[in-house]
């Protein structure tokens, strides 16, 4: 493994990669190294040492970052600026390690329950730094929270896996952490009704910040009895109180209503945003299915149907399914995310199977050659995480 | 915005007066939202700021008047929305009169076309012309079928004869000078504009307006030598002929100040008020230019007149009546004058709502609806698919032009002081539905809406 | 002034067959040849620039677009996108040998999902239009840049357009779910959908901001959200920019993100008031528009604590909206306020850089500075949320010398945003007007990196050419034939 501590460090090691056309395996910590597709890599460029906080500036709510500061890190500086990352990003209870970098974040463009109101990674990412697969260092967006100068690469490193440059800092935009959260909670409810219920939170003017359904096997993993149907609100105190009764009132007509204070929703939104609620067996695949809210219900249900478990978050819109880790169980929740018209992440699976299928969904053809020459413009020896969402 | 105009075009009052104009426009192009023509056909051409550009080239090279430039001007209702969203205060009215006079000087229009034009320029400003030619159109209306759809010649005679009347009334009270006495001790005397087309068209409003004045203590009189206001000739680029009846109408009124007072002059066509408060940019140059401003000043809308007078109801309203109110664009956009006449027929009960987009045109706009038949009509349909899901028994407006656009549906179009009068004790307005037909076509209590139904 | 790229003499030999080709596919409607009807496309809302084309076609359906790209594309035709045509970088500036296609006359929305909380619409529907069309419902549509009545959502994509309201709901590119785009070979490649995230590479992100380089959006389904219970606006009146920056800046620590942050100096409160007529103070040095949501308990909460925060830095006067109509009033001067300089100046430039917020009363400073260097006024506005700052450099076009004057001094400030940590264009994008300050904020290698991109979407660069791009030095030409890379 290769761990720079500077940028010339990595500029260096792909330097060296290019000229060997040694294909290398770009990660953080490793914790996501088992997402997506497989890869054959001669060597591991890491980010892990290339650590540290570079400027935090509370009152322009912008962070930036060096991308291999861990993400508790970076959220305990954060605190201390009474601040949090807007997109609540995820620490998943299935990731290899007890810790991940900023920069694997972005580069996964993961993000949490928040992101249905406040936006994903990729929204947030106001600047970076990355060196490309051509060995030069290319900087995007700046230290601003508004700028259209240039082409937006931030846009394109966001959620690009390390196959296009690897990151080197970050900027964020952050936000003041809500002095109170609140949660209001329906029980019992199918998927269908609750993704009704949820669609309701989320179309009423209360700022709902989190929307998400747990069926019974879910909500038993982190402490329920029956489903779970709750939708959040954070804000100020008396807001939230005001806010959590209004939204309590428009959900009287799915059944009673119960509500949390802030340490409970806390606790709860934590284990939503990862993956808790996911009964993984050792072994198991975990998909990641992002579909238009109302089809959430029905992505669920064939899972359902052919023994995978799960649950929705963002209203709906964000299916979490897991089971064995089988061909047959992959084109299920394929054919549901199809059917749903939306698109998946084969996020987990054991070697053998994200050998041999796309991880995620295929582009049209006119798309993919535009893709392959986006790509081939950043790393043209193709020695950056080849192959790790695209088979070609 | 830059202009290129030389020093000896500049001497040119005219010219200098379009190059202040050009020079405020900063091209930001808010104006096109709000154009009924480009919100109708999407080209920059048919756009206020496309408008002021065709304007500027024409003015700049100097060259005569192009087909292109003609017709696209020609689109132009001359509605005035773009003022009224322009942040730099362009003054677009003047530029555009003054360009259709360019046009009307330098464009050779086809035959049929300036045929037309002279026809409506002699017809429609005289009563007597217009009643006879309206009488010669309830015939006409009988051979419509035999008149082809095709070509502009074909769609404007159809047009024409849509929007004269099914009967022609008589001659109207206003149409010879007199004086209507105030009841009881008299507030204020007013000149009120008898003016030309509608007079003939529907005499009832000017008779409404008669009644609820003098009702309410003001002294009306239609003055001597007063007549058409100049608007149609004016937007015809008939400078001359409008200058003639805006000095006659001058002359007219002044000489009325001069013999009994005037408190105002007050006009319930809002197209004609537009023109009316223009005088003294109109005769700017002219010898009556001090007496023309102070008739400007004068001039008022019959709701701004009616607000001044603290107008009050007697009665109220049938249960269930709902009306439509349609803002006419002189008065909305020319005068700026939007509260009043809502205010008012609040304030005599009536329940009102208002169609979406109110800023747009119906397309009558004058002569316009005969001379650009296709977009008029575009526009109509446009306006009464607004108007139409509201469900509104009336419709009710402060411009007989508008009113007559909009009619020939089942909704019946009556102007607002007719409306105001009959709940200040005039008569009720015979095209309204009885009380029974309102209160049969309004369920007792509306259906509670319950906005997440259709959706969750 | 700006050097346009040499037009290709082949193109301009084939005018006539190009004319032809178009009225073929077009049908005889929506083209647009004859020079008087060209006329008023030669320029859009930066006027100082201008420039004929070789011809405007207003097509109607996304295959309409695509034939048409098609046919350019065979042809060495260059294509200009446009919208409304509100640039103010001159984004929809022609070239004499590219064909404009306007998309005015796609103006439908074409879906609405309330329980899904999205609208399809075609490119050429306005801004507002979108919120228009769902208010009723109690919905709206977030993204609000000040021309916001007129541009269309075309253009907003191809500049990532942001607007008052954007500190709390983010810009273009927080606020799209799908598009539609024709590449210039005419394929119609459907990106994004109706779901939040997107699987594989963002191009929606690429896409959005990329002022027409990469290919032409005719269909775009943006996020709706339902709104708030009510907003309130109030204006706060200082006798100094510094002490309302400071402001500012206690209002972000104090946890609070108002909706709405906007800063206006002395020659844009009087600008604007004088159109709007919403009682701003005119005897204040710099005004701030703050505005929060909520039920009307919350918005007296909220405002009470920022009033208390105000009260810190010695404000001339505070005022509460006390109505739906005063906050509209409010709002109107503060959203024309690019036209209202019209009133005060003939021509303005509009600058559109964004800052570090804590920066602003050095920035203001030197801008005042070059103000009286140059001769030329200024106004600022700023939306002081998030640094994005709008100084008018007000000047005369008829005066050459003014001109050129206002050009460098738009230059200056534009350095000047770069070199204290900031960027060359917020919301309004580079278009033609700050291509060639470009270097500025980027090196060659990331220019080039950003070229690469453009060139795997459009490898010919015939999408709009000679925008966003430094043209090559000394040849004044755009293109693959003179880019670094070609080789």
């Amino acid at each position: 493994m290769i761990a720079p501590e500077d940028e010339a460090g990595f500029t260096a090691a792909i330097d060296a990669a290019v000229a060997d056309r040694a294909p290398l395996a770009i990660e953080g910590l490793g914790s996501k190294t088992g997402f997506l597709r497989e890869m054959q890599t001669a060597e591991t460029l890491s980010t892990r040492n290339h650590a540290g906080i570079s400027l935090y500036a509370p009152q322009e709510l912008i962070i930036s970052a060096r991308t291999g500061t861990t993400l508790a890190a970076l959220e305990a500086k954060l605190a201390e600026g009474g601040q949090h990352l807007i997109a609540e990003p995820p620490h998943y209870a299935f990731l290899d390690g007890a810790d991940q970098t900023i920069g694997g974040v972005v580069a996964a463009n993961l993000s949490g329950p928040r992101r249905v109101a406040w936006g994903a990674m990729r929204d947030h990412l106001m600047g970076m730094r990355a060196v490309t697969g051509r060995g030069e260092v290319v900087r995007s967006g700046g230290r601003v929270l508004k700028n259209v100068t240039g082409l937006d690469l931030c846009k394109l490193f966001a959620g690009s896996y390390g196959t296009l440059g690897v990151m080197t800092e970050v900027t964020l935009k952050v936000l003041p952490k809500p002095q109170a959260t609140g949660t209001v909670v329906l029980y019992g409810l199918t998927p269908e009704v609750a993704s009704r219920a949820l669609a309701v939170a989320l179309g009423s003017p209360f700022s709902v910040s989190g929307a998400a359904f747990l069926p019974q096997e879910a909500a038993m993993a982190v402490g329920y009895e029956r489903a779970i149907t709750i939708a959040r609100i954070e804000d100020f105190a008396d807001s939230v109180t005001y806010r959590v009764g209004q939204l309590g009132a428009l959900w009287a007509k799915f059944g009673t209503v119960e509500t949390l204070e802030t340490a409970q929703s806390v606790a709860l939104w934590r284990a939503v945003r990862d993956a808790e609620p996911l009964p993984i067996q050792p072994g198991d695949a975990v998909w990641r299915v992002s579909v238009q809210p109302s089809r959430g219900a029905a992505v669920l249900d064939a899972g359902h149907a052919a023994g995978l478990f799960g649950y929705l978050d963002w209203g709906g819109g964000l299916a979490f399914l897991t089971g064995p880790a089988t061909l047959a169980a992959h084109e299920v929740v394929v054919g549901a995310a199809r059917r749903a018209k939306g698109d998946w992440w084969l996020l987990r699976a054991p070697p053998e199977l994200r050998r041999s299928i796309d991880a995620v969904p295929r582009e049209a053809p006119a798309l993919a050659a535009i893709r392959q020459r986006v790509v081939a413009s950043f790393d043209p020896a193709g020695i950056l995480n080849p192959g790790r969402l695209f088979a070609a | 915005m830059q202009t290129n105009f030389t020093l000896d075009q500049l001497a040119d009052p005219n010219i200098a007066v379009a190059d202040k104009i050009l020079r405020s426009c900063v091209h930001c192009g808010f104006c096109t939202a709000t154009c009924p023509t480009f919100v109708t056909v999407g080209d920059e051409d048919d756009s206020p700021r496309g408008r002021i550009y065709l304007i500027k080239d024409m003015l700049e090279t100097g060259a005569p008047a192009s087909t292109p430039v003609a017709f696209h001007l020609d689109r132009c209702l001359s509605c005035l929305a773009c003022m009224t969203t322009c942040p730099s205060g362009v003054d677009y009215m003047h530029l555009i009169d003054y360009a259709r006079v360019r046009v009307e000087e330098t464009y050779e229009r086809p035959a049929h076309d300036r045929a037309l034009r002279a026809v409506l320029a002699a017809v429609l400003p005289y009563p007597a012309r217009m009643r006879a030619a309206l009488r010669a159109a309830s015939l006409g209306r009988s051979v419509r079928g035999m008149i082809g759809t095709r070509g502009m010649l074909g769609q404007r005679l159809r047009a024409m004869l849509d929007l004269a009347p099914g009967a022609v009334a008589g001659r109207s009270s206003t149409e010879r000078p007199g004086v209507f006495k105030a009841a009881g001790t008299r507030r204020a005397r007013v000149a009120l504009l008898a003016g030309c087309a509608q007079q003939v068209i529907d005499p009832g409003i000017h008779d409404a307006t008669i009644r609820l004045l003098t009702r309410m203590g003001v002294e009306v009189v239609v003055a001597k030598g007063a007549g058409c206001c100049g608007a149609l000739t004016h937007h015809l680029g008939k400078h001359d002929a409008a200058l003639a009846f805006a000095r006659a109408n001058v002359a007219a009124w002044t000489r009325e100040i001069g013999a009994g007072g005037l408190d105002a002059v007050v006009t319930d066509t809002s197209g004609c008020g537009t023109v009316l408060k223009d005088y003294g940019f109109l005769l700017r140059d002219t010898p009556e230019s001090a007496d023309a401003a102070r008739i400007a000043d004068l001039a008022v809308d019959i709701s701004e007149l009616l607000m001044r007078l603290a107008y009050q109801p007697s009665l109220t309203p049938p249960p269930g009546l709902v009306i439509a109110y349609h803002a006419a664009c002189s008065l909305q956009h020319g005068q700026r004058v939007t509260e009043a006449p809502k205010a008012l027929l609040r304030r005599a009960g009536f329940t009102m709502v208002e169609p979406r987009d109110p800023h747009l045109c119906c397309g009558s706009a004058g002569t316009y609806n005969i001379l650009q038949p296709e977009m008029a009509g575009r526009l109509r349909a446009r306006k009464l698919d607004t108007i139409a899901p509201l469900k509104p028994d009336a419709i009710v407006g402060g411009n007989v032009g508008c009113l007559t656009q909009l009619s020939g549906t089942a909704i019946p179009t009556i102007h607002t002081v007719v409306m105001l009068d009959w709940m200040a004790g005039g008569p009720r307005p015979d095209r309204l539905p009885s009380d029974a037909a309102i209160a049969a076509t309004r369920p007792a209590a509306a259906l509670a809406q319950d906005p997440e139904a259709t959706w969750s | 002034m700006i050097t346009l790229p040499k037009p290709k003499p082949d193109v301009l030999a084939r005018r006539d067959a190009v004319h032809e080709g178009l009225r073929a596919i077009m049908q005889d409607r929506g083209v647009i040849t004859d020079p008087a009807r060209l006329k008023p496309y030669e320029t859009d809302g930066l006027s100082a620039y201008r420039q004929m084309p070789l011809a405007v076609v207003l097509p109607e359906t996304t295959e309409q677009v695509a034939a048409v790209l098609r046919f350019c594309h065979q042809n060495g035709v260059r294509v200009v996108p446009r919208g409304a045509g509100t640039s103010l970088a001159g984004g929809a500036l022609p070239l004499e040998d590219a064909v404009v296609i306007g998309m005015m006359r796609m103006n439908r929305i074409v879906e609405v999902n309330y329980r899904d909380r999205y609208a399809v619409v075609q490119a050429g529907v306005t801004n507002l239009g979108i919120t228009k069309a769902v208010e009723a419902d109690g919905f709206f549509y977030a993204p609000d840049p000040s021309s916001q009545l007129a541009c269309m959502i075309g253009g907003n994509i191809g500049m990532n357009s942001g607007g008052a309201h954007c500190l709390k709901y983010g810009v273009t590119a927080n606020n799209v779910l799908g598009i539609k785009l024709v590449t210039i070979e005419g394929e119609i490649l459907e990106l994004g959908g109706t779901h939040l995230d997107t699987a594989g590479y963002d191009w929606l992100g690429i896409v959005i901001g990329s002022e027409g380089q990469l290919g032409i959006a005719t269909e775009i389904t943006v996020r709706i959200l339902r709104a708030p219970e009510g907003t309130r606006a109030m204006l706060a009146a200082f006798d100094g920019n510094e002490v309302a920056g400071a402001c500012v800046d206690a209002i972000i620590s104090s946890g609070i993100i108002p909706v709405a942050l906007e800063f206006m100096d002395r020659p844009a409160i009087h600008a604007c008031e004088a159109f709007a007529h919403a009682g701003y103070p005119l005897d204040a040095e710099a005004m701030l528009i703050i505005e929060v949501e909520g039920s009307v308990a919350e918005q007296d909460w909220l405002l009470g604590q920022i009033k208390e925060i105000c009260a810190r830095f010695n404000p001339i006067s505070l005022k509460v909206s006390q109505s739906a109509e005063e906050s509209a009033a409010i709002w109107k001067g503060r959203k024309g306020a690019f036209g209202a300089v019209g009133r005060i100046s003939p021509d303005y430039l509009c600058m559109d850089g964004t800052i570090p917020t804590s920066t602003l009363p050095l920035v203001l400073r030197r801008i005042g500075e070059m103000s009286a260097q140059y001769g030329l006024q200024v106004a600022n506005i700023f939306h002081a949320g998030d640094g994005n700052l709008h100084p008018l450099i007000m000047f005369d076009a008829n005066d050459p010398t003014s001109m050129h004057k206002a050009e460098a001094f738009g230059a200056d400030v534009l350095r000047l945003c770069v070199e204290v940590g900031g960027c060359l264009t917020g919301e309004h994008g580079v278009g033609v007007e700050k291509r060639d300050l470009m270097s500025v904020q980027f090196t060659e290698i990331e220019l080039e990196a950003q070229r690469r991109v453009k060139s795997a979407f459009d490898p010919e660069w015939l999408l709009n050419t000679a925008k966003v791009f430094p043209l090559q030095a000394g040849t004044a030409s755009a293109g693959p034939d003179a880019l670094p890379h070609a080789a």
